[in-house]
């Protein structure tokens, strides 16, 4: 009786593998795209967003005719943010030979888990998101699209201490591969720019009381608050420091936080945050205006920062397709060798690591808007 | 139409398990497979504490956690060889596990279910924030494969044959056991804890023993993982993936070997056979699970050998909820 | 800072209690952990969301709606999913349990999106200073509500006939029964009224915060549990003391030690009392019986 049972699943199992094991005959007309993102999942409203972000590139190129002859499709696979699961699909994907080269993941421990996958399977893929330092040596097929950690956190230092003349400095950061980089990133800069560091703290992704810490670093002498984590946690605790009237001291984050959402729950409590940027409405970089405008129309809002480096691979890999043709490695050599591409989040080199090469933005938010700081 | 089902024919079953990587060389099927056999020995060896033991465990995954890290750490840092690292992972949960199982001297049901709870929530925090050792949440990649006389097994191939072996040796370690004294003393004190000490049984005994091997065939999987993903990160070993282990027991009917085997054979595949309904997925998985419960509440497998409710023989006071349906 | 930072730990706790009040009713009544109990916490935010933005209520007719919208949530989850199987497993039910979270908490991703919503009460915050010490008013609300609504619950069990049916229903739900209570009824009251309770801590946190979000109902709901284990399952005192133990240990390991270990104080005092006292601070021990 056991053993029927079992045997008799073992055969539905094996049936049902090789069933969705099974890649989908390939029309030779078109061309197929992979995208990895967290679209359910404490990330997946950034998932969301560099789906949006993939989407809207594949349908201007179709439109504008870009590869001749060529439709491009996009494969959407959910990693949740969870890097086992971010290896399944990293499996499911460099599987199927019809892609030509993928978009993924965002969090670090997700790319960090599939890059394996991708490298062994030969097949290119751009990361939107995972700026941590480990990425860098990932593997030959493993580019980015965002600068490391220890770019931004470095920039930060500097601009906090030399221009702000801010010599204490309190972080809060989420306890992820994310705020954790660039949180140590930071420490280790300030020292170098002449500022201590008076508070370190951690708090948990979705966390909605911050009424502990910032009674904390009420109690010591900070002059600048940083926080390494995402818009929403940003806003809350804006709004609370503001709520408890507790100090006023400047707020400050990178391009994470750049996100209309920011300002939709921050309100006027977010009013003269400073954050360092890559990607702006009003900078002179005809591709990121054409994008917003694109953007706007197709999904009536603004896009955020994931949303435009998403694009940004995009082009990148469809840039490749256009050039080399439908060839997994050679899409990699390209890509390895691309210099000066202009994109919405600027202009971007990869250096031999495949970490690309920005020079970043100052902004802040004035009159419920990201202004950039002249 | 009823298809019989014998010896030959099981082995042919058999044969086209061990036959399915010669003949797809599909990574992603593998893999599913190969992940399938990760949660093959997870939820046999919670059902080993939960379905023989009968102490409801909802930290599973602290285990899976410990056998991770124990291995992963010591393959980087002292380049200990795969299969002494199994071992040893085997050993450091096996040692939490006993830790875990002192409450049960004084606890039990529901009380010890959110000890086992709190305890992987804890494990979980000491993975994020101890950063020196573990890294924090940037986690820890390049684990090494393993190597056999010098040759690196790092083939999708290899793993699932690992896998595969790892099964048949978990299945019939545990078969032994239950079969044994102790696996007999195990259930009685699972069906009746003051019966069993009025026939010299000592619960707490079996209940740390059962505690202990079952930590210990976690810590393996989990070993096994580190090596097979190459990479570590503490959002694995998460609350959500003890309940998916437990529901992989209760879903294949708990307290039996083989329904152990199907739950987690169920449980990795549907959300794949899902992913077509792309959002729509986990909101119908959740659905599922709730139909599949209520459409067999003692599991796939498992029917009748699960009369007796752990928690009916242990409420006491006459305040226990009926079990008569008016 | 001291008493600044108790204060912080009293309001989490307020808010933990409240929700930990509808896990410890029902396992009182059903003896099962209703483990979506979080998930419709998290729904009620949502609803009390809907009212006031996407139907443009104001909060006073909002927020009674969605507090019944909730407990009709509730009692639906319960008559779906729990009580076709409420006879046969206890971890039937709780797998079940499971289910209706994994589908609740993705139901609201669908109908509201993944991101996170600001949460537009019409209920302006103030702040008073006492010396060094800050309090908003919505501090105050939550502290004065759940103690009110522990004491009113408290009420309807010991003195009211529903009460008294419910603490029948508790005590022996086959007797219950036999002497005529419609026990279905009974049980269904009680996943409402807990439902209800959770709604109100949802709006407080959404009223406070000012902020909410599909998966918030996972951490609150876990610690809610915890408080309600703390206190001694089935006891309502209990889950207030429960909760409030745990808002304000976290708070200070948080505050003093090290803030990314704050779940972790608030789970270790968990097992140590459990340890000292295995049936929590307010339970009743259980008598084995052969």
């Amino acid at each position: 009786m056991i053993i029927k049972k079992i045997a008799v699943l073992l055969v539905a199992a094996i049936v049902s593998t090789s069933f969705i094991g099974c890649s989908s005959s390939t029309a030779s007309k078109e061309i197929k795209i992979g995208l990895a993102a967290p679209l359910t999942g404490g990330s997946a409203q950034d998932g969301q967003s560099i789906q949006k972000g993939v989407e809207l590139a594949v349908k201007m190129a179709n439109e504008a005719g870009t590869i001749s002859g060529k439709t491009l499709s996009v494969v959407t696979v959910d990693d949740k943010g969870d890097p086992s699961e971010a290896a399944t699909v990293a499996n499911k994907l460099a599987q199927d030979k019809s892609i030509a080269a993928i978009v993924g993941h965002f969090n670090s421990s997700a790319t960090l888990a599939g890059a394996p996958i991708y490298n062994s399977a030969g097949v290119a893929h751009i990361s939107p998101g995972s700026s941590a330092a480990s990425v860098t040596n990932a593997g030959d097929y493993t580019f980015r699209v965002i600068t490391t950690d220890a770019v931004q956190g470095a920039y930060v230092a500097d601009w906090a201490a030399k221009d702000l003349g801010a010599k204490k400095i309190a972080i809060l950061y989420e306890n992820t591969d994310y705020g954790l980089g660039l949180a140590q990133v930071l420490q280790k800069s300030a020292g170098d720019v002449g500022a201590s560091i008076v508070m370190q703290e951690a708090y948990e992704v979705g966390a909605s009381d911050f009424s502990t810490v910032l009674t904390k670093m009420a109690s010591t002498d900070a002059d600048l608050l940083f926080i390494g984590g995402l818009y929403n946690e940003t806003a809350l605790i804006a709004k609370q420091l503001k709520k408890f009237a507790m100090k006023d001291l400047k707020i400050m984050g990178v391009d994470a936080i750049y996100s209309d959402a920011l300002i939709e729950l921050g309100g006027a409590d977010v009013e003269g945050v400073l954050l360092t940027g890559y990607f702006h409405e009003s900078a002179e970089n005809k591709v990121a205006q054409d994008f917003i405008a694109a953007y706007k129309k197709e999904y009536n809002e603004t896009p955020g920062t994931y949303a435009a480096y998403a694009y940004d691979a995009t082009l990148i890999i469809i840039d490749a397709i256009k050039n080399v043709g439908n060839d997994r490695s050679a899409i990699q050599k390209y890509i390895a060798g691309l210099k000066d591409f202009q994109g919405a989040t600027g202009v971007s080199t990869f250096d031999a690591n495949g970490d690309v090469v920005k020079d970043p933005l100052r902004l802040t938010i004035k009159d419920g808007k990201f202004t950039i700081i002249k | 139409m009823k298809i019989k089902l014998t010896k030959p024919v099981l082995a042919v079953v058999f044969a086209l398990l061990l036959a399915l990587p010669l003949v797809t060389t599909n990574n992603y099927v593998l893999h599913i497979f190969i992940s399938m056999g990760i949660y093959v020995i997870l939820s046999l060896s919670l059902n080993f504490v939960t379905g023989f033991a009968g102490q409801l465990s909802l930290g599973h995954a602290a285990f899976y956690g410990i056998g991770s890290y124990v291995g992963a750490l010591i393959m980087l840092n002292f380049h200990v060889n795969f299969f002494l690292a199994l071992i040893i992972s085997a050993v450091v949960s096996g040692l939490f596990g006993f830790l875990l199982g002192l409450p049960t001297l004084r606890l039990k049901g529901d009380y010890l279910a959110i000890v086992t709870l709190g305890f992987g929530e804890i494990v979980r925090l000491v993975f994020i924030n101890w950063a020196k050792v573990t890294r924090g949440p940037l986690g820890l990649p390049g684990i090494p494969k393993p190597t056999v006389f010098g040759v690196e097994l790092n083939t999708s191939m290899a793993f699932y044959y690992m896998a595969i072996v790892m099964i048949i040796v978990t299945v019939v370690i545990m078969n032994k056991i239950i079969n044994s004294g102790i696996g007999m003393a195990m259930q009685t004190v699972k069906a009746d804890e003051i019966a069993a000490e009025s026939v010299g049984i000592q619960p707490i005994k079996y209940k740390m023993l059962a505690f202990v091997i079952s930590s210990a065939f976690a810590g393996i999987a989990g070993c096994f993982y580190a090596s097979f993903i190459s990479y570590i990160s503490p959002t694995t070993f998460i609350y959500n993936t003890s309940v998916t282990i437990l529901a992989m027991v209760v879903l294949g009917g708990l307290g039996s070997i083989p329904g152990s085997i199907v739950g987690a054979v169920i449980l990795t595949l549907a959300p794949e056979l899902l992913r077509f309904l792309s959002n729509y997925r986990m909101l119908i998985f959740g659905a599922l699970m709730v139909v599949m419960m209520i459409y067999r509440p003692q599991g796939f497998w498992g029917a009748g050998k699960r009369v007796k409710n752990i928690y009916k023989i242990k409420a006491g006071g006459g305040k226990h909820v009926g079990h008569i349906k008016g | 800072m001291f008493t600044q930072q108790l204060i912080n730990g009293i309001t989490v706790g307020g808010i933990y209690a409240l929700i930990a009040l509808g896990y410890s009713m029902v396992y009182g009544i059903l003896r099962i952990v209703n483990f979506a109990h979080g998930d419709i916490f998290m729904m009620g935010t949502f609803l009390g969301l809907f009212f006031t933005q996407s139907l443009g209520m104001q909060f006073y007719i909002a927020f009674p709606l969605s507090a019944a919208a909730t407990a009709f949530i509730g009692i639906f989850v319960e008559k779906i999913a729990y009580r076709p199987i409420r006879i046969a497993d206890k971890l039937a039910v709780l797998i079940s349990a499971l289910g209706v979270s994994i589908f609740l908490q993705n139901l609201a991703q669908i109908i509201w999106g993944t991101e996170t919503h600001a949460f537009k009460s019409g209920i302006e915050v103030s702040t008073f200073k006492f010396g060094g010490l800050i309090l908003s008013n919505i501090q105050l609300i939550v502290i004065f509500l759940s103690c009110v609504l522990m004491m009113g619950l408290y009420f309807v069990v010991n003195k009211t006939k529903i009460g008294v049916a419910m603490r029948a229903t508790s005590h022996n739900l086959n007797s219950a029964k036999l002497i005529g209570i419609n026990t279905d009824r009974i049980i269904s009251f009680t996943f409402g009224i807990g439902s209800a309770l959770a709604c109100i801590a949802g709006l407080l946190v959404g009223i406070y915060y000012d902020a909410v979000f599909p998966i918030m109902g996972y951490s609150y709901g876990l610690k809610a549990f915890a408080a309600a284990i703390l206190g001694g399952i089935g006891s309502i005192p209990g889950a207030m003391v429960g909760g409030f133990v745990i808002g304000i240990v976290e708070t200070f390991g948080a505050a003093y030690i090290s803030a990314g270990y704050r779940d972790a104080f608030a789970f270790g005092i968990l097992i140590i009392v459990l340890i000292f006292r295995p049936s929590g601070i307010l339970g009743k021990k259980l008598v084995e019986k052969v």
